[in-house]
């Protein structure tokens, strides 16, 4: 844990913040539950590289997947969910494709954000899309000019999906309501207002 | 078969070892040893900490008088580690070294059950009443002695193969020196200098090749692969294949009644052959005619005729003339000869790395391999030592290395280990690289610089200081300009935490290593097995890397492991003098677990002849009846015929039926219940 | 393989149906022409989304994949599906659940509640790879399909991601198309439409949009894209072809976000190979509603000889 300054000067204080990485900053479970999530061996990682070296995402912002396996194998939970870089995975795969030591980063990345979700750290996006299917069955649910598009290629306006059989959806609500999604997802929608 | 000392009642002793902790941390020695004086035929129970060390061994040395004993066991590691030990503790306290048998209450229990005591020590229970079952029946055994052939063998013509043959040869013993290719020297002739001296390569080896040509002990049989191999340690039968050269030495020539002819090296047939093929030794980069010498510093200095290719349009002979050296008609010969000993040493080649496709090897015309590399800028290469790009043949200015490329990768695609010399050639391209070509740029991606051997790490310093580029990222992806064949590296330069696109002229990929595609065939012939790696492997990696689980064939360079030239030579050295023990001592004591034909029981049947693998056993006459005859030299004691014989008339000697029976029903029947 | 040869339940997705209906239409109609009935999947729903859904928990991902897997289990028929994503969430899940018991089991508690079990009966499968295969269609019998040959234009072919990487967890029927560096297979397809396929800078790389960054940060996700663009604009591409929806959105209405966002103007024509190949079996662009699309097509249909 850092020690505290407690200088008189708060702006100082912040400034010469203790930097050192402690074993105490390690969050006991962090590994494993990411392990766990992700179904990935971040702990055998070796810091080659090649994951940052294959990712479209690194040339053009400050996100580095090879930090962030090496966040998990150090614990740093606090730091790795509020990095707002976690999202900028665009889950490609191809660092999961190259990995030599047969890691999935991807996977890494994944179940951070899992993690972070149950923290209602999430982007306000991926809870739309939660919404969406909820009340639709669909993440990118159908319109009116697409239903006539529809038509006129002779196609019926709804979809063999959801769209046209709707009594699928209380099936597909109570799955959500299972794990609790919907509810978790209006709450953080709210807490954003 | 049946000594005095069965009639007298069997009086055992046990010692049950603490090994440190290895043993007592999971086992209750204690228990164990007031267990064992309640066993049948059990006179004699003790237990120390380490009872392979000299107060141990004394302790069985003193009890055989002291308490009669007919049969000793030890409750301790693995027979394999310490049976040698004990045997000969038992021989000295005047008991025939062969009533000694091992229960390994080690390796196979509180190794592998450390959290479980009760139940190790049930087990470890079980394991002294067996071994005590059978010492109780073991008998006085002697030992065979078989004399040892005074010649050698080695395999393969490298480095490695080249300095054991001299060794073996030097002290005294002749020595078959056998290579599948038409020269000798191996991968250190296709190198230009050596790290970290920078010698010559070729320079350095040649006076040993040519040592090797002369030498009065070395019969060198180049061009010949080993076609089968019979035998036992002292006396192995090798056939050998002298593959069809198609060209006569001059002593076959004088053979055949040719006077003053064989191939003189002359190169005239060369000049007129119409067929071009790759040739190998440039890695494909020069051509070869189908009747060729790999280059002029060939040993032997003969021609060959890759018969694969050659149209047999004779020019070559009729150029050659009167040495009359060329004969299209050769077939392969068979040689058989007779060998105390042999040393493996068939080298290694490169990893197919156009498998790893992020790097375009075979796609992209600039990214070549580290041996590739090693004959362009070599004086004697394909370019007279010019590094040139193969697409459009410039200099290049700005070359890339990497690293690991194939190695230390578990995605199932390269080799999970390191091919350990590949950081330090790596370094030493690099200084080639500053030294030929003024103005260039040498890059090195690296996850990490192994410079460990001696003047490793000052060699490393030294590349740094001539101006090398070290980023520390393992390459991603390398991909290429379509137009100007230039090649853009990718990867991430993980101490400086960002990504990084090189642009380079060329690229060489520092592969990894594997064994060549005829190891296998070749060690299953010897009997050697593979290590998990893939590599041959050894008697045990740190207290006998030279040596193998099979008696009398012995390892030398990389074909046990990725190495550099100064372990391959002194792993070459051992096993030359591991090899010439047995010859030099001139007999070899094998272990007498020899199958015996109980002559009373027998009926001649012959059926057991022909499941004997090792061709052991013959029909013989004896006092007017026909039976079983063994010749105990060439039986391993494996159990096939005793197993088998219908009237129980073969007896495994000291794995007789009553010992294995007596073993299963001491575990089944006796114990506690 | 279940259900007849050659009939697979088509899943559609979300993207497909519900903004490039053409994508759907000519899906059917073509592999019609190619042997291959695609019947309609009653009931499905997205996929879902494997990087959007994925991210806020895996466990509700693989339940709601399953289930549309059931229902083509009840169909007993395998899968056919025309978009990476929907790729990754359906062959991917039918794939763990049948290997992983305990993560089968979890997903069955759930189903159990609306009365149903997966149970692994089926396969997935892409329909380009599908096309591909020999044993199936094949580029050959592709090209015999083929009544208005797409001649004289250039190609840029965007694999995409989701179905070929990683290539550890993915296992085609024909070993060529699992290749993740440098894959020639749809190069064989579109030259059987008569287009001439290009190769371009970086090829495999990423579409941008994947993993949510879309709907995150849409300028990241356009950059990428544009970068594509660039690649694919250099050696002279008439048109982008994909096999996903959400690649061909990307591309598609990425153009004119691009033009909003960064003042950079491309005419790039993006087109589905089912819409590709529905051109070279004379279906006409009404016929594939490409008026829907955000960047005109007509350049590219110009060009054609």
């Amino acid at each position: 844990m850092a020690k505290a300054k407690g200088y008189s000067d708060e702006n100082l204080s912040v400034r010469l913040a203790d930097r050192y990485y402690r074993t105490d900053d390690a969050s006991p479970d962090f590994l494993k539950n990411v392990e766990k999530i992700g179904m990935t061996i971040p702990h055998m990682c070796y810091q080659c590289g090649t994951c940052t070296g294959s990712c479209p995402s690194a040339p053009r912002s400050s996100y580095r997947i090879r930090k962030f396996v090496r966040r998990a194998v150090l614990g740093l939970e606090n730091d790795s969910l509020t990095d707002p870089d976690l999202w900028l995975c665009t889950t490609c795969y191809s660092c999961t494709d190259r990995c030599p030591r047969d890691i999935a980063p991807t996977d890494v990345i994944m179940a951070m954000r899992n993690l972070a979700f149950k923290r209602e750290i999430v982007p306000r996006n991926f809870l739309n899309t939660v919404q969406f299917i909820y009340k639709t069955g669909h993440g990118v649910p159908n319109n009116d000019v697409n239903r006539a598009a529809r038509v006129r290629l002779g196609l019926e306006a709804e979809p063999e999906t959801t769209a046209k059989y709707p009594d699928f959806i209380p099936g597909i609500q109570k799955i959500l309501d299972h794990y609790g999604l919907k509810d978790k997802a209006d709450e953080i929608l709210a807490e954003g207002q | 078969m049946v000594d005095e000392t069965k009639s007298q009642k069997p009086r055992v002793g046990v010692y049950i070892c603490h090994c440190g902790t290895n043993i007592a941390g999971s086992i209750d020695i204690q228990a164990l040893q007031e267990y064992a004086k309640t066993i049948p035929n059990v006179v004699h129970a003790d237990d120390y900490q380490y009872m392979c060390s000299t107060p141990g061994q004394k302790k069985i040395e003193d009890d055989i008088k002291e308490h009669d004993l007919t049969g000793i066991v030890v409750a301790a590691c693995s027979p394999r580690l310490h049976e040698p030990t004990f045997r000969t503790a038992t021989k000295e306290g005047g008991l025939n070294q062969f009533r000694f048998e091992m229960a390994n209450i080690r390796e196979q229990n509180s190794w592998v059950h450390m959290h479980d005591r009760e139940g190790a020590t049930d087990k470890a229970k079980d394991a002294i009443r067996m071994a005590v079952a059978k010492a109780s029946l073991l008998e006085d055994l002697v030992p065979k002695s078989v004399p040892v052939e005074h010649t050698a063998m080695v395999v393969g013509a490298g480095v490695g193969g080249i300095q054991a043959a001299l060794d073996l040869a030097s002290s005294g013993i002749k020595t078959y020196l056998i290579e599948k290719s038409p020269t000798i020297g191996g991968r250190m002739s296709q190198l230009d200098k050596t790290f970290p001296t920078l010698d010559c390569s070729q320079c350095i080896l040649t006076p040993k090749m040519v040592d090797v040509g002369r030498h009065p002990n070395i019969e060198l049989m180049t061009y010949t692969e080993v076609e089968s191999v019979e035998g036992y340690i002292g006396n192995f039968d090798i056939t050998l294949r002298k593959k069809a050269r198609g060209v006569l030495t001059p002593t076959e020539a004088e053979a055949r009644g040719i006077v003053g002819g064989g191939c003189n090296g002359c190169g005239d047939c060369e000049a007129v052959c119409p067929v071009i093929k790759p040739n190998p030794f440039e890695m494909g980069m020069a051509p070869r005619k189908a009747i060729y010498i790999y280059h002029p510093q060939v040993v032997p200095l003969i021609y060959t005729v890759d018969f694969d290719s050659c149209v047999k349009c004779g020019l070559c002979v009729d150029e050659c003339g009167d040495k009359k050296a060329i004969d299209l008609e050769q077939e392969d010969e068979f040689v058989t000869i007779k060998v105390g000993t042999a040393v493996l040493a068939v080298g290694y080649e490169l990893f197919p790395v156009e498998k790893k496709t992020e790097w375009g090897y075979k796609r992209y015309d600039n990214v070549i391999t580290s041996l590739e590399f090693e004959r362009l800028i070599c004086a004697s290469g394909p370019t007279g030592g010019k590094l040139i790009r193969p697409s459009d043949g410039e200099t290049p200015k700005k070359i890339g290395f990497v690293l690991c490329a194939g190695s230390r990768d578990n995605t199932g695609i390269g080799k999970p280990y390191c091919s350990r010399f590949c950081c330090m050639y790596s370094l030493k391209h690099a200084h080639q690289l500053h030294e030929k070509i003024p103005g260039s740029q040498s890059y090195l991606f690296y996850m990490d610089i192994r410079s460990f051997g001696k003047m490793y790490e000052e060699f490393y310093y030294r590349i740094q200081d001539e101006g090398a580029k070290f980023i520390r990222g393992r390459v991603a992806k390398i991909e290429e300009d379509p137009i100007n064949k230039n090649l853009y590296v990718m990867t991430e330069d993980t101490l400086l935490g960002q990504p990084v696109n090189i642009e380079l002229d060329m690229v060489v990929l520092a592969s990894a290593v594997q064994p060549t595609e005829e190891t296998d065939h070749v060690r299953h012939l010897f009997g050697v097995s593979q290590s998990q790696d893939g590599w041959l492997l050894e008697a045990h990696p740190k207290l006998n890397p030279c040596g193998t689980t099979t008696a009398g064939v012995f390892l030398a360079g990389v074909c046990q492991g990725p190495k550099d030239i100064p372990d391959t030579v002194a792993q070459a050295e051992g096993a030359a003098s591991a090899a010439s023990i047995p010859i030099h001592v001139g007999e070899v004591e094998l272990e007498p677990y020899f199958a015996m034909c109980i002559e009373e029981k027998c009926a001649g049947c012959g059926m057991c002849i022909d499941l004997c693998p090792y061709a052991a056993l013959a029909l013989g006459e004896k006092d007017g009846r026909t039976v079983m005859q063994v010749t105990e030299a060439k039986c391993k004691g494996c159990g096939t015929c005793g197993g088998f014989c219908p009237g129980g008339a073969i007896w495994m000697q000291h794995f007789a039926t009553p010992q294995i029976v007596a073993q299963i029903d001491a575990f089944l029947l006796g114990g506690e219940q | 393989m279940s259900g007849k040869t050659h009939q697979y339940a088509f899943f559609l997705g979300c993207i497909a149906p519900n903004r490039y209906p053409g994508i759907e239409s000519a899906a059917i109609k073509t592999s019609k022409n190619l042997g291959i009935d695609l019947v309609p999947l009653k009931g499905a729903s997205c996929c879902p989304a494997p990087g959007a859904f994925g991210s806020i928990d895996l466990k509700v991902w693989m339940t709601m994949a399953a289930r549309n897997l059931v229902l083509a289990e009840q169909m007993n028929m395998d899968i056919a599906l025309i978009c990476n994503g929907c790729y990754k969430s359906i062959w991917e899940v039918n794939h763990k659940l049948k290997h992983h018991d305990e993560l089968r089991d979890d997903v069955n508690e759930v189903l159990k509640e609306i009365d149903m079990e997966f149970k692994g009966t089926i396969d997935v499968r892409h329909l380009a790879e599908i096309y591909y295969d020999q044993a199936i269609c094949g580029p050959a019998k592709v090209a015999d399909s083929v009544t208005t040959p797409l001649k004289g234009v250039k190609v840029a072919i965007h694999y995409g991601c989701h179905l070929l990487k990683p290539r550890k967890d993915r296992e085609f029927a024909v070993p060529e198309v699992g290749e993740t560096e440098n894959p020639m297979w749809m190069e064989e397809l579109v030259a059987a439409l008569g287009a001439e396929p290009v190769q371009y800078r970086n090829k495999m790389q990423c579409c941008g949009a994947g993993g949510g960054v879309r709907g995150y940060d849409i300028a990241h996700a356009l950059d990428i894209t544009n970068e594509k663009l660039i690649n694919m604009n250099e050696v002279g591409a008439d048109a982008i072809t994909e096999v996903c929806p959400f690649c061909q959105l990307q591309f598609d209405r990425g153009q004119i976000e691009i033009k909003e966002k960064f003042g950079v103007e491309w005419t790039m024509p993006v087109l589905h190979f089912s819409e590709l190949l529905g051109l070279a079996q004379g279906m006409s662009p009404q016929d594939l509603a490409l008026d829907l699309h955000g960047i005109s097509c007509e350049p590219f249909l110009n060009k054609l000889q």
